[in-house]
């Protein structure tokens, strides 16, 4: 349904000319929970700016059931903004933020008033309607912003990091609550984060994003198991890197060899997670190498081992606590591990800024 | 506080609280004695009672035949001095609001720049000011003589002396009282709001009515109240530019106590006039602590 | 450059409105400014290019000795309202309430909620019956008046800045041994300097700018620049008038230019 075709953005002029977007592309199709996930600065904020219409692209276009919209003023387009800030009108009532979209549509006061309650049913907060909005606790406002911009159906919801003014117990719940209004919904959502976990748990389908650029889009599971770059590995979950050299489908990090079929070759990188390593030899089909333990950490359900390769490289491995002792070792050991081969992956360096 | 603290801190406040009391209060007290007193045959006043002077304002008795009927005059410029205030207000509204939303909405390196050129006329003289809008319309001033020039009139068009002039003068010394707190307020105002609005499918004019006009409007009113209260009140500019034709309340009074003798007149319009100010002061507190209550109740 | 992006801080009209407002403030200033060297006499009636009417004002004595009582005025009563306004400013802040905080607030502002011309009245009444009754004359009578609607201007500012203080500082120095004069001294006036100055340099430019109090009190020989042009304009129309207005004009563009680079370098 929304077609982005090799939009940019562009700040600035001359000197100060600063690139926010790099002709980013991407689709995406009716009723998807789609993810812009990214660090700061990498130009989420923009392209949602972009689609809701604040401010202009430099180049590309963005096409809804087959219109450019791109040079649509935001009032017409048919996409609503639950902002990071909440961004409620403080000198109005709960109802009277829901009923804006509506009245600003001219839709007559009939038609209004029920759509006003059904929203606010959705969303729990019937019962505060004649509130005023500053006077709502966060997780009040938030969903006052979100029934504010559903209420008006838009085919597509943009929500710019809804979470991240939320305390830790809070935001867990309100990403249970989103989930379950988008399935009943049946809307669009483009949900921007910087919170991995939070993407992952929530999405159909993730992009993720740095400097300006779509380093990769997937399913949560198809970027933690594959993801397509060292970026993309290193920002999703926790991974370990190492430099192999690859000849015919073999590749060699020190003493270990093991096969990879598709690895090209010369030197290439190669990941793997943490909970794949295994601290131990007779692992078949796998890398061993000589690893010292340097350091041993407890975090209650696993223990991370901090492990240091012959060449310098550090790893870590994180093995589940058994519930008798289990395996017993000591910092400053000398141990074999073996990495599996169905675990490594070989990693591209990511696209970067020009 | 003990009571020596408190003693310690009047003590400071003293010296200015006496020469209000003295030269402000006190004299305010004796206009309003004097506005129950008896006129004296050269001015001044006689010290007998009477409710005379509170009574001309409204009324005149015929010296003839000692009917009374409602004095036109007085109400008149009661009624102008209010009416003209008011416009005024509106007018400096209606500039300074565009003017205020202009300089906001400038780049923050420029705004500066804008604003020095506001505060310059602010703090000009104001009868400098006035001296420059009198040059404008006067029979031989600029609009007379560059339409005699361009032939489209044969003689000059007298527009001094009016309530048009009037109100020109007053809009064109107060206009900067009504940008600098109306600027304040839009400065404050969170334009993510405005983007709310415009994604939430509103036109420029409902953003205007519905999100951005109430959001500013303790500017509004607070700029309103800087240009009613010194127009109410002026003196200078209605002089100038209004004569004797086009008289104010501030004239009227200054009039009783030259050529028209009559003080305890004088000081009941004084009285009237200070009460008048008094009760927009009062609308204005008003408004404002009933909103603060309302935000934190 | 691409097509032009929709601007949430555009509103259609302003900027027209918003030209038409300095055209309307500045054109009558500046058209007073060029008539200021005009080398007629008549005002308003072009002759030519001259620098005639100035070279008059300066050598023009009752000119002069108006400049001169103006500056006197302004002067005296910005610094000694300055002062004053300080002391209760310092007084109505940085306390819980005490008995008569709120009068005195009141007190301090009552001259602002008077219009001039009725304070101006009821000190003609006063003032009158004790210059008849002393027989003195002097400028004590309009510097009193002066002082007085001064005091407001600036306890404004310094009151507001008292008020937005941290009052740990002071608490700081208190708790540093720093004895009550000596936290005032080193902490508290070095904070609160810039809003004694912006509170002085208000109360000096509402004296200067006063037309109506000094006009209903003064004595013979007693004229401030304001009187004084007022009076010009109604008895000799001359272009000396737009000269000396052009004087004053330049005045207030150096005090303004002057308070912005004063306060630009505090920043
Ligand atoms: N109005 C602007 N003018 C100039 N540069 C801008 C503007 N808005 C954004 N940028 C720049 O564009 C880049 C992307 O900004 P953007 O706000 O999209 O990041 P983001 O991914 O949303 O970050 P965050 O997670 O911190 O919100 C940044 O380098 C930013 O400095
Ligand atoms: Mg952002």
């Amino acid at each position: 349904m929304l077609d982005i075709r090799g939009l940019s953005k562009r700040f600035g002029y001359g000197k100060g000319e600063v690139t926010a977007l790099h002709e980013v592309s991407f689709s995406i199709a009716e009723g998807e929970f789609f993810t812009l996930l990214g660090p700061s600065g990498c130009g989420k904020t923009t392209l949602l700016r972009l689609i809701a219409g604040f401010t202009g692209p430099s180049g590309g276009s963005l096409v809804l059931d087959g219109k450019d919209i791109a040079a649509m003023p935001p009032n017409q387009r048919p996409v609503n903004t639950v902002f990071q800030s909440y961004a409620l009108f403080p000198h109005m009532t709960v109802g009277q933020n829901v009923a804006f979209a509506l009245e600003a549509q001219g839709r007559p006061r009939s038609e209004i008033d029920p759509a006003v309650d059904k929203m606010l049913t959705l969303v729990q907060l019937l019962h505060l309607k004649n509130r005023k909005s500053s006077e709502l606790s966060g997780g009040q406002q938030q969903r006052v912003a979100l029934a504010r911009a559903l209420v008006a159906k838009p085919r597509i919801l943009l929500l710019d990091e809804p979470l991240s003014a939320l305390d830790m117990k809070l935001r867990k719940d309100m990403q249970i609550e989103l989930k379950r209004l988008q399935r009943e919904t049946g809307l669009t959502f483009i949900f921007v984060t910087h919170d991995q976990e939070e993407a992952l748990t929530m999405s159909d389908r993730i992009a993720v994003m740095s400097g300006g650029h779509v380093q990769q889009i997937a399913t949560p599971r198809e970027l933690y198991d594959r993801p397509a770059n060292r970026f993309v590995a290193g920002f999703i979950g926790e991974s370990n890197f190492l430099s192999a050299k690859a000849s015919a489908g073999v590749v060699e990090v020190g003493e270990g060899r093991v096969a990879l079929a598709d690895a090209p070759d010369g030197p290439v990188t190669l990941m793997i997670r943490p909970e794949h390593v295994v601290l131990s030899a007779n692992a078949p089909d796998a890398l061993e190498l000589q690893a010292t333990v340097a350091q041993l950490v407890f975090f209650g359900t696993d223990t991370h081992v901090h492990l240091v390769l012959a060449d310098g490289t550090r790893l870590v491995a994180r093995v589940q606590n058994a519930l008798h002792g289990g395996q017993s070792l000591n910092e400053g050991e000398r141990i074999t591990i073996s990495l599996p081969a169905k675990a490594l992956r070989v990693v591209r360096d990511e696209e970067v800024a020009a | 506080m003990t009571g020596a603290d408190t003693l310690r801190r009047w003590a400071l406040a003293l010296p200015a609280v006496v020469v209000i009391t003295l030269f402000s209060i006190l004299p305010l007290g004796v206009v309003l004695v004097y506005s129950f007193l008896t006129p004296g045959d050269f001015g001044n006043v006689k010290w007998i009672f009477s409710t005379d002077g509170w009574f001309s304002v409204l009324f005149e008795r015929n010296i003839f035949d000692d009917t009374i009927a409602i004095s036109d005059a007085n109400i008149g410029i009661l009624v102008r001095s209010i009416v003209l205030s008011l416009i005024t207000t509106l007018i400096t509204v209606i500039f300074g609001l565009p003017t205020a939303w202009f300089i906001a909405t400038r780049p923050v390196a420029q705004r500066n720049f804008w604003m020095f050129l506001i505060t310059i006329p602010f703090w000009t003289n104001l009868l400098v000011r006035t001296i420059a809008v009198q040059e404008m319309i006067r029979s031989d001033g600029v609009f007379n003589r560059i339409l005699l020039g361009l032939g489209i009139i044969h003689e000059p068009i007298q527009m001094m002396f009016s309530n048009f002039a009037v109100l020109l003068g007053m809009t064109y010394v107060f206009l900067p009282l009504m940008v600098l707190p109306v600027y304040a307020a839009i400065e404050k105002f969170d334009f993510r709001l405005a983007e709310a609005s415009y994604d939430l499918y509103a036109s420029r004019l409902f953003t205007l009515r519905r999100v951005i006009l109430p959001l500013i409007r303790p500017g509004v009113i607070a700029g309103s109240i800087l240009v009613f209260v010194p127009s109410l009140g002026a003196y200078v500019t209605p002089r100038i530019m209004g004569g004797g034709k086009s008289m104010m309340l501030g004239n009227l009074i200054d009039l009783q106590f030259g050529q028209g003798r009559n003080w305890p007149l004088g000081a009941a319009l004084s009285i009237t006039l200070t009460v008048l100010v008094l009760l927009a002061l009062i609308w204005y507190t008003r408004l404002t602590s009933g909103r603060k209550e309302r935000n934190h109740g | 450059m691409a097509k032009r992006s929709f601007d949430v801080t555009r509103l259609p009209g302003t900027a027209v409105l918003a030209v038409a407002c300095f055209v309307i403030l500045y054109i009558p200033m500046a058209i007073l400014v060029a008539y200021s060297f005009n080398s007629g006499k008549v005002i308003g009636n072009w002759e030519g290019l001259s620098l005639k009417w100035y070279g008059s004002a300066i050598h023009n004595q009752a000119f002069l000795d108006a400049a001169i009582n103006s500056l006197i005025l302004a002067v005296t009563a910005s610094v000694v309202s300055t002062v004053f306004a300080t002391m209760a400013a310092l007084a109505t802040t940085r306390t819980e309430k005490f008995r008569g905080e709120g009068a005195i607030h009141i007190i301090l502002n009552q001259p602002l909620m008077v219009p001039e011309i009725v304070l101006a009245i009821a000190l003609v009444i006063i003032i009158g019956q004790i210059k008849q009754m002393t027989g003195y004359n002097g400028l004590g009578f309009l510097i009193a008046a002066h002082t007085t609607f001064c005091i407001p201007f600036a306890y404004l500012p310094i009151r507001a800045r008292l008020e937005g203080m941290d009052l740990s500082l002071e608490t700081a120095a208190a708790d540093l041994y720093a004895g009550r004069f000596y936290t005032f001294r080193r902490v508290t006036l070095p904070l609160l300097a810039p809003a004694i100055l912006s509170g002085f340099m208000l109360a000096f430019v509402v004296s200067l700018d006063d037309l109506v109090m000094s006009d209903f009190l003064k004595s013979p020989g007693q004229d401030t620049l304001p009187t004084y042009l007022m009076g010009e304009l109604r008895r000799n129309l001359t272009s000396e008038i737009y000269a000396i207005s052009s004087l004053l004009l330049l005045l207030s563009v150096l005090i303004v230019a002057g308070s912005w680079v004063a306060t630009r370098k505090k920043d």
